[in-house]
């Protein structure tokens, strides 16, 4: 073994050289390895191997549970499918009411313009009646 | 990604008394000891790929294992059974033989009573045979510490041992 310097300086120690070597020595003797109790390696190796891994649970069905599964399976398709059905028709009546209020109201605008038009036109008739200024149709 | 079942079992034969022997002196306690052990090689296991070679592994287990067992000595509040100070300021018995086969024994029994950081430096210079400077590494301390600790921890054993020796002479009187 290899002797610490620093430790047999005494300069370090304050110690006689040969009072800490002897006590060196019989610590290294004291210290030696020991063996771990007996199947140490047995059972670190069982620790250490990977737990097998459990297998997925599967459901077999019977044929009648099937048949059920699959009854069930496509009364939610065709629901879903009528629903979307009639999402898009409740879209499509409201698309369509939407565009003949807007044609409604322009029919509205249109025909409070031509009323307008037509009373102007009256009065400005009128006004040249009375000046003695009559317009022919 | 841990390693193969053989390569594992290979480090195991090969480092297990290492690994054991360092928990075993520094928590003091067999069966802390085999736990200790047994953790550090799964920690081994686990992170097998990352050790290159053996003397990494080597190195690895070391630092580990004494770091485990730190940890486990202080989570069993064990205590020295006397301070240093207690022991320094015993009278100083001198010129005593180490000769003596049952002081010798009893070497162990002392080192178990000395405070965890001179403990820990003595079990990794005489038993594992490594220098200062490894320790130092080890442990993540600085030189100079880890001499300190070398220092007063074989100054203490001394102390301790005269004292035990004077007790068993008197005792065989």
């Amino acid at each position: 073994m290899n002797q610490p310097e620093e430790l047999n300086q005494p300069e370090d120690l304050n110690q006689p050289d040969e009072a800490f070597a002897e006590l060196e020595e019989r610590l290294t003797q004291a210290l030696c390895r020991v063996d771990p109790p007996e199947g140490f390696a047995d059972r670190l190796m069982a620790r250490a191997e990977p737990s097998k891994p459990v297998p997925a649970k599967v459901i077999r069905m019977t044929p009648r549970r099937a048949w059920a599964s699959g009854a069930i399976a496509a009364l939610v398709l065709v629901g879903a499918f009528a629903g979307e059905q009639t999402h898009l028709r409740h879209q499509r009546e409201r698309a369509e009411l939407a565009q003949q209020q807007r044609a409604e109201a322009a029919q509205r605008q249109f025909e409070a313009g031509i009323r307008i038009t037509d009373e102007t036109l009256d009065h400005a008739r009128a006004q040249l009646a009375r000046a003695g200024i009559e317009l022919r149709d | 990604m841990a390693m193969a079942g053989d390569e594992f079992r290979r480090l195991i034969e090969t480092h297990q008394r290492m690994v054991f022997s360092i928990a075993l002196r520094i928590t003091g306690d067999y069966a802390t000891a085999e736990e200790v052990a047994q953790d550090v090689f799964l920690e081994l296991h686990r992170s097998g790929e990352k050790l290159a070679s053996d003397d990494h592994v080597r190195y690895w287990l070391r630092r580990v294992a004494t770091h485990r067992a730190i940890d486990a000595l202080r989570r069993q509040a064990l205590r020295p059974e006397a301070a240093a100070e207690e022991w320094v300021e015993e009278q100083r018995v001198d010129e005593m033989s180490f000769n003596s086969v049952a002081l010798q024994a009893r070497l162990e029994d002392l080192l178990r009573t000395l405070p965890e950081p001179m403990r820990v430096a003595v079990v990794l210079r005489y038993q594992e045979e490594m220098m200062p400077d490894e320790i130092a590494r080890t442990l993540g301390q600085s030189v100079a510490s880890v001499k300190s600790h070398l220092h007063h921890g074989l100054k203490l054993l001394r102390r301790k041992a005269a004292v035990t020796m004077k007790e068993y002479v008197r005792e065989s009187a």
